[in-house]
């Protein structure tokens, strides 16, 4: 059941690395499913973008995966893209809260390391 | 088509058997999506088989756990189901109180018999003017260690007559308050301690009644509780274990109906 309220309590990393990898198939736009149009992403895509450094480096098994996209869907994070080349497949994609949630989590964080870097712990032009 | 190898399809195996561990709604929604993306991760050649084990065991550990506390919250976050569960604990409380209840009043009941009889006999012979050291002849019971019945004759002071009974060489005396309320009443049952301490004091169950007549006073027939008392303490230790079992078999029935009744959510 969707709660339809955007979470203010920071994302776990493993919500955080799923938000960020469906939100990258977005704006890339690349057609995951052969299909020759975005439907989303399937799971081990999902978990391939999350161990890469820039997806947050999060190493994901497939039982914290669909927990948390289990749960996800329930606070209508994420949904069914319900395009599919294949059964045993299912596609992910994000929710108008999902990118909210994203969204809010990124501004945090872009706060966090602005923080930092104005304490010095950050140098200055370094990679945030 | 590329031909798979052997020990991929025996990981493959191993895999959906350990699918089968999570709660059976996930394994059901997501058991063939997992197995297909533990395929997927075999055959990605950038992934090491020897990172990729370890954090697959490690997740299905975890995962397992965090999947079934996450049935169970959803399981107990059922107003309904919450109520018949508190419902049967309270009836099974109850149940287990009475276990314990009913069978302790009978022993604490029938402990006191014999010294009903006793006293009440030696209380008719003193009323009839029979001299207490006739009437309650002198014997030698041990009230620390024997469980035999005994009758001690005190004065309307309160002060020993005659005793069949002794603790360390002396015969006690009961507190004045027990003499007083018997001097209003005529009888009283009480649990008298003469030697205080759990493990090595003394417990008797004593009747005191009261002797009229012209010679007034008292009787106190007593007897040792420690064989009753341990005989209750192991109708509390059943009763206790029985309480345990039915709340055990209340928790794991509200699981189990709650999760074949578990409302879809999909």
């Amino acid at each position: 059941m969707a709660t339809g309220t955007t979470p203010t309590a920071p994302l776990t990393s493993a919500v955080f690395a799923i938000l960020l990898s469906l939100a990258e198939g977005e704006k890339t736009g690349s057609p995951s499913t052969g299909l020759g149009r975005w439907g989303g992403k399937h799971g081990y895509l999902i978990m391939k973008d999350a161990r890469a450094p820039e997806g947050g480096g999060v190493r994901l098994g497939p039982g914290t995966l669909y927990g948390s996209l289990d749960r996800m869907m329930r606070d209508g994070l994420v949904e069914e893209s319900g395009v599919s080349d294949d059964e045993r497949r299912r596609y992910y994609r994000l929710t108008n809260l999902g990118h909210s949630a994203l969204a809010v989590e990124l501004e945090r964080l872009d706060a966090a390391v602005a923080s930092a870097r104005s304490l010095g712990l950050l140098p200055h032009g370094s990679r945030s | 088509m590329t031909r798979t190898p052997p020990q991929f399809d025996r990981l493959e195996r191993f895999y959906a058997l350990a699918l089968r561990l999570y709660p059976a709604p996930f394994h059901d929604e997501y058991g063939p999506s997992m197995r297909q993306a533990f395929r997927d991760a075999l055959r990605d050649r950038t992934l090491s088989r020897r990172s990729l084990i370890p954090l697959v065991l490690r997740d299905l550990v975890t995962s397992i756990a965090k999947e079934h506390l996450a049935m169970l919250r959803d399981t107990f976050a059922r107003p309904a189901l919450i109520f018949n569960a508190l419902v049967l604990a309270g009836i099974s409380t109850g149940v287990a109180l009475a276990l314990y209840a009913i069978p302790q009043q009978v022993l604490r009941q029938g402990l006191n018999d014999p010294q009903l009889q006793l006293a009440g006999d030696l209380t008719a012979r003193l009323e009839q003017g029979i001299a207490p050291a006739e009437a309650d002849p002198a014997g030698s019971v041990d009230m620390a260690r024997s469980l035999a019945p005994f009758v001690i004759a005190y004065d309307d002071e309160g002060r020993p007559l005659a005793s069949q009974a002794h603790l360390n060489g002396k015969t006690p005396t009961p507190p004045s308050g027990v003499f007083d309320y018997v001097r209003q009443h005529g009888e009283e049952r009480v649990s008298w301690q003469p030697i205080l301490g759990r493990d090595h004091g003394v417990r008797i169950a004593a009747v005191v009644q009261r002797v009229n007549g012209p010679h007034p006073g008292f009787v106190l027939a007593g007897r040792n509780m420690r064989e009753v008392e341990a005989r209750e303490e192991q109708v509390e230790h059943m009763a206790g274990l029985t309480w345990i079992g039915m709340l055990g078999v209340i928790v794991a029935g509200t699981a189990v109906f709650g999760r074949f009744t578990k409302p879809k959510t999909a």
